[in-house]
């Protein structure tokens, strides 16, 4: 935990992304799982953009379990979500796999993610680091939380403050959820350190039954906002189709999580102080 | 070799034979105007004798007559219709080219190698128009065509502003990863050189941006890309990349449409003019334009090459010459000048954008 000079500062970070600003306002990040075609990433653009959502998300490089599974379009992906973005106006967040990209992803998109499988890519993560551009971190699925803060404090140290947390759940016994979401750790990470918290229930559960409750449940920790996978042809999408949430599911997802956001707006759930 | 490599090569092998066409097509056009009838049959018979003495190979006698016969169809049929040429500085896909189009959308745009070139061609009646750029939001103003303004026989017809954004193109198929040089105009480079500098490219200086994309089209050099616009991506058979890499957006060229011809419409004016040197003279000339409530929208001076201290001004101002208020200003404005020279009254266009 001394080694966590940068991430357990006190205070709060809030980070300007065109109109949005993470950490202070509860960001709703959406979209596909893959961009697949241009028809498809601005249909479900347009769909989670009037339901709501504040950013799209869409990968355009996909870090696969098999080689043989659907990899990704690639710089077209980027040049799709860049479009989408001129449509919809929404600010766009992708995946990056590879040092090499970052240069060209970032030119790109408005936010850099590093995936689950990628977490600990320290040469990754100091160059995302040296780019300057917002980061979104997620949480290893073996990993610890202060292994998880050590990799945000490789990219802290490369002078990038735009570092944006994101727990996706973690491997368990538990086999009738994809993952198992880990909604203490968004707890703790709020109160060790300063940096914006958001939760993915999609990848934590991988069942859209799920989604919803595990949404509420982000809001209901003071997490800083959810990103949800979208498909408009769930049994069509190349990736990750049977986690998607329907666009008027994910409406309706929408309103539930504004309207307790706005009961939450008062809570304070973090009364109790750390017993010595 | 295998079949996908041998179509790709003949598909290539297609895109210049359309290049080709379209250059001779160009020229045949340009020749209407020394002409005195489209069709000249001695003309086609020395045509179709000389590319017979040159059939060979595969391609025989009987197939060249025929391939030629439908060109020479085409170009009369061409020379027919009354297309209006437009002459500009550059290769195809110039930012001047661009300007072009924007001034007239079914005018014929003719590459042309100088500037000196367009207004000599305008001058004598070889082209309709000529479009040459006067002034860079960036970089300031072209001192060779004010030059040449000042020179020739020609009129401003119509102020043409081209908002300049830059793309860089690949050849097809190139990994993105591969780029190490980028080549283009040394002002295009350094319009781009934030981007350059992020992905560590190698800036190489080229005579043209279009140029560039039609070096690039021709020899095939490797890891390399091109700064130009859209325009040429396609002209050249050439990738999109990346769309406005240019670190300042707001990024505009004026360009000017000349004639031998002038038009009276429109709400600008441009002259020209020297004064004595002599204290106050120029202010004498702007006291008028003051006196009169004429809002100029460009002055500038530029010096007169082989005569040390001696400047000519280029004033643009609100309003047509034809207008009583400026009429009476501008044979003010002669009376004290000891060069005058009226460079015509034009509208301003929309800005055009790829």
């Amino acid at each position: 935990m001394n080694n966590l000079k940068l991430t357990r500062k006190k205070g709060k970070t809030t980070i300007k992304v065109r109109d949005v600003e993470i950490g202070k306002d509860f960001v709703i990040m959406a979209g596909p799982c893959s961009v697949e075609s241009e028809e498809q990433t601005i249909t479900i653009a347009e769909a989670v953009k009037k339901a709501g959502a504040n950013i799209l998300r869409g990968g355009a490089f996909k870090p696969r379990t098999s080689p043989y599974s659907f990899q990704g379009l690639g710089l077209k992906g980027l040049k799709i979500l860049a479009k989408a973005r001129e449509i919809t106006g929404l600010p766009i967040i992708t995946e990056v796999i590879d040092p090499r990209d970052v240069q060209w992803v970032s030119d790109f998109v408005d936010i850099l993610q590093i995936g689950a499988r990628n977490m600990q890519n320290f040469s990754l993560l100091k160059e995302v680091g040296k780019s300057g551009k917002p980061v979104m971190l997620k949480r290893g699925m073996h990993s610890t939380i202060v292994e998880w803060l050590s990799c945000a404090e490789y990219i802290l140290n490369e002078g990038n403050p735009n570092v944006i947390l994101c727990e996706r759940g973690i491997r368990s016994f538990e086999t009738y959820t994809r993952n198992t979401l880990d909604i203490s750790a968004v707890s703790v990470v709020k109160t060790l350190s300063h940096l914006p918290v958001i939760v993915d229930p999609s990848h934590a559960t991988g069942r859209p039954e799920l989604i919803p409750p595990m949404s509420l449940a982000a809001v209901s920790v003071k997490a800083d906002g959810i990103m949800v996978e979208v498909h408009h042809k769930p049994e069509e999408a190349l990736s990750d189709g049977a986690q998607a949430l329907l666009p008027e599911e994910f409406e309706t997802l929408v309103k539930q999580v504004r309207n307790l956001v706005n009961c939450m707006k008062e809570a304070n759930p973090y009364f109790i102080k750390e017993r010595k | 070799m295998d079949l996908k490599k041998v179509r790709k090569e003949i598909d290539t092998i297609d895109f210049e034979i359309l290049k080709l066409l379209n250059r001779r097509m160009e020229l045949a056009l340009t020749s209407k105007k020394f002409k005195k009838k489209v069709f000249d049959p001695e003309r086609e018979k020395e045509v179709i004798e000389n590319v017979l003495r040159y059939a060979h190979g595969v391609i025989s006698p009987e197939f060249t007559e025929k391939v030629f016969t439908t060109i020479l169809e085409e170009s009369k049929e061409l020379q027919n219709r009354d297309y209006k040429l437009i002459g500009f500085q550059g290769e195809h896909g110039a930012y001047g080219e661009l300007a072009s189009q924007g001034f007239m959308k079914e005018g014929i745009s003719i590459p042309l190698n100088t500037f000196a070139d367009v207004f000599k061609g305008v001058e004598k009646g070889y082209y309709d128009f000529g479009i040459v750029p006067v002034e860079n939001s960036l970089g300031g103003s072209i001192l060779d065509v004010n030059s040449l303004l000042a020179k020739h026989n020609v009129y401003i017809v119509k102020e043409i502003p081209v908002k300049i954004q830059h793309s860089l193109l690949v050849l097809p198929d190139t990994n993105y990863r591969d780029i190490r040089v980028v080549y283009s105009h040394p002002q295009a480079l350094a319009q781009c050189k934030n981007f350059l500098e992020r992905h560590n490219f190698e800036a190489r200086p080229f005579y043209d941006t279009a140029g560039a994309a039609k070096m690039l089209f021709e020899k095939k050099p490797d890891a390399a890309a091109v700064i130009a616009n859209k325009l040429c991506a396609k002209l050249y058979h050439l990738e999109v990349i990346m769309e406005n890499i240019e670190d300042h957006s707001e990024n505009i060229t004026r360009f000017f449409a000349i004639s031998n011809k002038p038009q009276k419409e429109g709400n600008k004016t441009s002259i020209i003019f020297s004064v004595k040197h002599k204290a106050g003279t120029l202010f004498k000339i702007l006291e008028i334009f003051a006196e009169n409530k004429i809002n100029l929208t460009r002055i500038e001076s530029m010096p007169v090459s082989g005569k040390p201290n001696t400047y000519v001004f280029f004033i643009d101002f609100e309003g047509n010459s034809e207008d009583p208020k400026v009429k009476n200003t501008l044979e003010k404005v002669k009376e004290k000048t000891t060069f005058f020279k009226w460079l015509g009254s034009y509208d301003k266009g929309e800005v055009i954008c790829e």
